[in-house]
């Protein structure tokens, strides 16, 4: 947790993938672990008290059919609060540390804002259009970014609840009719080594709100590119977009 | 017709008011139904195979998806429980059957025939394909145009009606017919998980039931709540999960009473901190009620509020980690008989663990925004779920030998639970490791296909496993051992002191815990006799009439037949009934394509009132107990009672109306919207109901000073000014409509959605006004004939109902016509 | 019963009216109220209305005081959905 504090202070900062692996890394060990030693804890003991069919013990004092209930008291009471007590602080605990990184997704990387790229995801039925910067730079169901820039995405719908999720990557965010939600991605913080000029990756993204009868097939390609690359494109989607422009059916 | 026929008769069924027989087919029908929902999950499975695979549709797919979870979720698991709770609780607290059997019974058969209306909605055009959660605006009739749509969600409508029927009198039962010497501590766990649930359902079910009406307000009047882009996304978002996420507690529960008297009675111990158990199971109750924005942490909803979302979820989760560890600790030193019962129940406690542990990973809000929308939430759900359930088939087998008087096949009980078990984990297991894939979709990622497919046939072999247990039953029904009163070696609840099946009136004698144990105590005849014991008597205030309890009507029955009729009328008008509004009423026409569903829609109330009618003027003798354990709603008559748990559930219908109201103006603007209307018929409108108020106290009094005149004089003063009421009503909404242009779907003067909000929720009061006026005619017409000179009761709580309606309108004026 | 009392319920009513009739006044009376303070005073009056009908229409007052409770439990919650609900997309 103090990692991630430190991490909101100096220039290097992580993706949201490396951070859900961390999470859920932690969370998967000690859930495995707790998770053994309670069912194997139960299991033994089922086995150990099970009815042989010998002499019961003296001190076996079961319940009586009519009698008021009472429970068990006594030291096994105690047990039960030890117990519980441990489970509260590893949950707590737990969570705790999650807090921490939750402010660092929420915040976004330390960045000049300036810098970063601000694209509107709109989803409809069965699609996603991808709104740069840029009046008239749209486009279909592909995303492309550089990969040297952190990416803010506001995410949206045109008819019925979506999500725009991108499994690799780690980011989702629900696509409401007349609401706004935002995430954020960076390819440089995701890449293990950085892209060559003419190198790409692709990701995809899927809808993760049923939406009718082609949410199955609503995904898009995401595909970050060397900046150099990028910038060639996009100065072609802006050529483009301003020879539309000319003709009078912008 | 207070003679049951024998079980062998249809008419028996049909007729039949006892706990036993109602419980018997709850149980029976939730079985169909899980068959019903099962077939459904196996289509979804097979469609899985392989990626993108064709044996649906994509509509007809999401129809599939849709189908299992509303059924799954509504008409089987609850109902289950509830069969297993109509049979045994009544026994377990020592009454002689519900307190109120006739409503008993019409929750059963609103429930059964919800179903059949939901089954119709497949032949509509096709169901709803909205998913069980049915998001906005998906669920409004722009996108889900079928008649099935509106016919499914009508089902679910009809449903809660039979839900709030079976919790108002669970309440009053549990609170109202407890043995003498049976205080709520002393009460066995699985009535103990019953009380919690009909508790959280008192409230819970009402917000779904506001949910479902307003989405209905959409579908059948066009109303544009859920279309609004000023926030009607997150207004189904949070008022269906304020509803949803007490409801998987809802259907928890009561297995986890299973669980908890099956521990017991298979180890030969009592319960390891029982106190503490309660306790829990009260903090779950009222805790379920603060979590549910954990199901939204992807909205728009701000930071501060999704932190403590997240902390209030990691705090339900401590009460469950006691709960468990109580279970685990009652098993040591135990002498633990590996039953079936208690195979299914340590099976059960096994799959919650696991299932309970991957919940806490979805409240850490980072694992949640990506676990959101995949099989992890799925799997997880179902491992909760439908793991914590397997406890109410321990259940069924345990009970079994009490209902039927004969004993189960044990081999094959064994062979269930193993295949059950091996099938569940190959399913949900499967769905952790491909949990990547998107919920709700079949073209997913190759990777995971070998996941998929060890699910699907997972999925054959649970299914497979009931059929060995349909067979069990059936056949040890018909031939098994018999099993005696007590089959079993440590049992302790009173149910099992009593024959195997037990006798219709189930106690010879009166149960009674005074003494410190279970005792029948022989009590003289109800008309004087006053034992000594410090339960509460009510003799001194109720009127006791020297008859037998009644155990047979045919209303139940024939008023959820003429609720059908309505549900599938109300399902169809929108599409064969259109309204062109012209420019004054006169030139406002009607026309109508097909006349099926309107003439269903016109008959089905008829029916339903003449039912209601008769039903009220049946001599149906259902005494309360006549010495009973009551705290703390001790010194309150049975049926007024009823009467304030009713209220209480319609305090949240009306809460969520104008929440509804709230939310979408402040997500507009508060100040950018006016009133709609002139404050001056408001203000009438308040005066005329506040004086109605006065008039029906009066009839009161009039009723208790035996003085008839004044009785009527007030009656139908009360009926005079309710009608003023409406017409006054129907002369402002004439003038909004026709001389300022403000419809249901129109606004000139600003939002739309101002509008339909007006309309509806004015119009929901209006109709509780129609109701009232129409209950005031049937109490009119009795005190004319006489009634009510001794027995004032029915006018009393007709009042609190009417004071309840006056009061939504003292809050209602403000909002609509001040502020 | 020692409640039937006509004069009792009589006086209730007129309470009622009167409140009633202030509600309107507060906003419409041409009393220039600031919005908020016209807001507050009607929420103030629609609960001392309803604590009347609850009382005393509604018999509450001699009552086992659980019912009282139970209403209580009904209002928090509606108030709980209500307020959580709009503070969340605040």
């Amino acid at each position: 947790m103090i990692e991630s504090l430190i991490l909101q202070v100096a220039d290097e900062w992580r993706a949201q993938s490396a951070v859900f692996d961390e999470i859920f890394f932690v969370f998967l060990a000690l859930g495995t672990l707790v998770g053994t030693i309670v069912v194997s804890y139960t299991l033994y003991n089922a086995y150990k008290y099970r009815d042989d069919g010998s002499d019961p013990d003296e001190k076996f004092d079961p319940p009586v059919l009519g009698e008021l209930p009472t429970g068990q008291g006594g030291p096994k009471a105690k047990k039960l609060f030890l117990s519980f007590g441990l489970s509260a602080i590893v949950v707590i605990s737990l969570v705790v540390y999650a807090y921490g990184l939750l402010l660092y997704v929420e915040e976004g990387p330390a960045t000049d804002v300036e810098e970063d790229i601000e694209i509107t995801v709109e989803g409809y039925q069965f699609g996603w259009e991808f709104q740069y910067p840029d009046e008239g730079v749209t486009t279909q169901n592909t995303l492309r970014v550089p990969q040297d820039k952190v990416v803010q995405l506001r995410v949206t719908s045109r008819d019925v609840w979506h999500n725009f999720g991108v499994s690799e990557l780690r980011i989702k965010s629900d696509a409401i009719p007349g609401e706004y939600s935002e995430t954020w991605f960076s390819g440089q913080a995701h890449l293990e080594e950085p892209l060559e000029p003419g190198e790409t990756e692709t990701y995809t993204a899927e809808c993760f709100e049923l939406c009718g009868s082609g949410h199955s097939y609503m995904k898009a390609d995401v595909i970050i590119m060397h900046e150099e690359d990028y910038q060639d494109w996009y100065d072609e989607q802006l050529a483009d977009a301003e020879g539309e422009d000319t003709e009078g059916d912008g | 017709m207070s003679e049951l026929p024998p079980t062998t008769s249809l008419r028996r069924w049909l007729v039949t008011t006892n706990h036993k027989d109602v419980g018997i087919m709850y149980t029976i029908t939730a079985l169909f139904f899980l068959i019903f929902g099962g077939v459904m999950a196996l289509l979804i499975r097979l469609q899985l195979w392989e990626p993108g695979a064709q044996i649906l549709s994509g509509l007809a797919y999401n129809e599939a998806v849709t189908a299992h979870g509303l059924v799954m979720v509504f008409w089987f698991l609850s109902p289950l429980g509830f069969g297993l709770a109509n049979y045994f609780v009544p026994l377990q607290i020592g009454a002689d059957d519900l307190a109120f059997p006739r409503l008993n019974a019409v929750s059963y058969w609103l429930y059964v025939l919800s179903g059949v209306m939901f089954a119709i909605s497949f032949f509509q055009g096709g169901t709803l394909s909205a998913g069980w959660t049915m998001y906005a605006p998906l669920n409004v009739p722009m996108y889900t145009p079928s008649i099935g749509s509106t016919g499914a969600i009508l089902a679910l409508a009809m449903f809660v009606a039979s839900t709030t029927a079976s919790t108002v009198n669970f309440l009053t039962s549990i609170h109202h017919s407890r043995a003498e010497g049976m205080g709520l501590m002393d009460m066995p766990m699985f009535t103990w998980s019953m009380l919690a649930t009909v508790w959280m359902m008192l409230f819970a079910f009402a917000a779904l039931l506001s949910v479902a009406v307003i989405l209905l307000s959409d579908r059948v009047f066009g109303s544009l709540y859920f279309s609004a882009t000023e926030g009607g996304s997150l207004l189904w978002g949070h008022l269906f999960w304020f509803f949803g996420h007490p409801e998987v507690y809802i259907v928890f529960f009561p297995a986890l009473g299973v669980m908890l008297e099956l521990f017991q009675t298979f180890s030969g111990r009592r319960l390891v901190g029982r106190k503490w158990a309660i306790i829990a199971i009260c903090l779950i109750s009222v805790q379920s009620f603060l979590v549910w924005m954990h199901h939204m942490f992807l909205t728009t909803i701000n930071l501060e509020i999704k932190t403590l979302m997240m902390a209030t979820t990691i705090g339900i989760s401590l009460p469950f980690d006691l709960l468990v560890f109580a279970l685990i600790y009652t098993l040591i030193k135990g002498r633990i008989q590996f039953t079936t019962p208690f195979l299914f129940a340590l099976g059960a406690l096994l799959l919650f663990i696991l299932g309970g542990i991957t919940g806490v990973f979805l409240g850490a809000i980072v694992l949640d925004y990506e676990f959101r929308g995949t099989y992890w939430v799925v799997a997880h759900f179902h491992y909760v779920m439908f793991g914590g359930a397997t406890a109410l088939f321990g259940g069924i087998y345990y009970w079994f030998p009490k209902v039927t008087g004969k004993m189960y096949d044990e081999f094959l009980g064994k062979v269930h639970f193993v295949v059950f078990f091996i099938g569940f984990n190959a399913v949900y297991f499967s769905m952790f490791l491909g949990w990547e894939t998107p919920r709700r979709v079949f073209e997913y990622d190759p990777a995971f296909q070998t996941f998929h497919q060890i699910g699907t046939i997972g999925a054959f072999v649970l299914g497979g496993s009931f059929f060995i247990m349909f067979y069990n039953l059936a056949k040890s029904y018909l031939y098994g051992e018999e099993a005696g009163a007590n089959p079993w070696d440590y049992t302790r609840t009173a149910e099992w002191a009593i024959p195997s099946p037990p006798p219709l009136e189930n106690w010879d004698g009166r149960p009674s815990y005074a003494s410190g144990k279970l005792e029948f105590v022989q009590d003289a005849v109800a008309d004087g006799g006053h034992a000594d014991g410090h339960g509460e008597s009510h003799l001194d205030e109720y009127p006791y009439w020297d008859k037998h309890p009644s155990h047979a009507s045919i209303w139940p029955f024939a008023f959820s037949v003429a609720t059908l009729i309505f549900m599938i009328g109300l399902s169809g008008v929108r599409d064969s009934v259109s309204l062109s509004l012209g420019e004054t009423l006169a030139t406002t026409a009607l026309s109508m394509s097909n006349p099926v569903y309107p003439v269903f829609a016109a008959v089905g109330p008829i029916l339903m009132v003449w039912t209601a009618v008769r039903w009220g003027t049946e001599d149906f003798y259902a005494p309360p107990t006549a010495i009973a354990e009551r705290w703390p709603f001790h010194g309150i008559e049975k049926v007024k009672l009823g009467m304030w748990f009713f209220l209480a559930s319609d305090v949240i219908v009306f809460g969520a109306f104008i929440s509804a109201a709230v939310f979408i103006r402040v997500n507009a603007g508060w100040m950018n919207w006016g009133p709609i209307t002139e404050p001056l018929p408001g203000l009438i409108n308040t005066f005329v109901l506040l004086t109605s108020s006065f008039t029906v106290i009066l009839a009161l009094v009039f009723a208790r000073r035996e003085n008839a005149k004044g009785l009527l004089a007030s009656l139908g003063a009360t009926i005079l000014l309710s009608f003023t009421f409406l017409g006054i009503k129907a002369w402002e909404w004439h003038h909004e409509v026709y001389d300022k242009g403000v419809t249901l779907t129109q606004n000139p003067h600003g939002d739309p959605i101002q509008a339909s909000i007006y309309y509806v929720t004015t119009g929901l009061h209006g109709f509780h006004v129609v109701i009232g006026v129409l209950i005031a005619g049937y109490l009119f017409v009795r005190a004319a004939r006489g009634y009510y000179r001794e027995d004032q009761r029915p006018l009393e709580y007709f009042g609190l109902y009417w004071h309840f309606v006056d009061i939504v309108w003292i809050f209602l004026f403000p909002l609509f016509y001040l502020f | 019963m020692a409640s039937d009392s006509i004069k009792l319920y009589s006086l209730v009513y007129a309470g009622l009216v009167g409140l009633a009739a202030l509600n309107y006044v507060l906003f419409e009376g041409g009393l220039d109220l600031a919005y908020d303070i016209s807001f507050v005073g009607t929420m103030v009056i629609a609960v001392l209305k309803t604590a009347l009908v609850v009382a005393f229409f509604m018999h509450l007052k001699w009552e086992n005081r659980s019912l009282t409770y139970l209403m209580v439990l009904a209002l928090v919650l509606t108030l709980l959905l209500m307020s959580a609900a709009t503070y969340s997309i605040t």
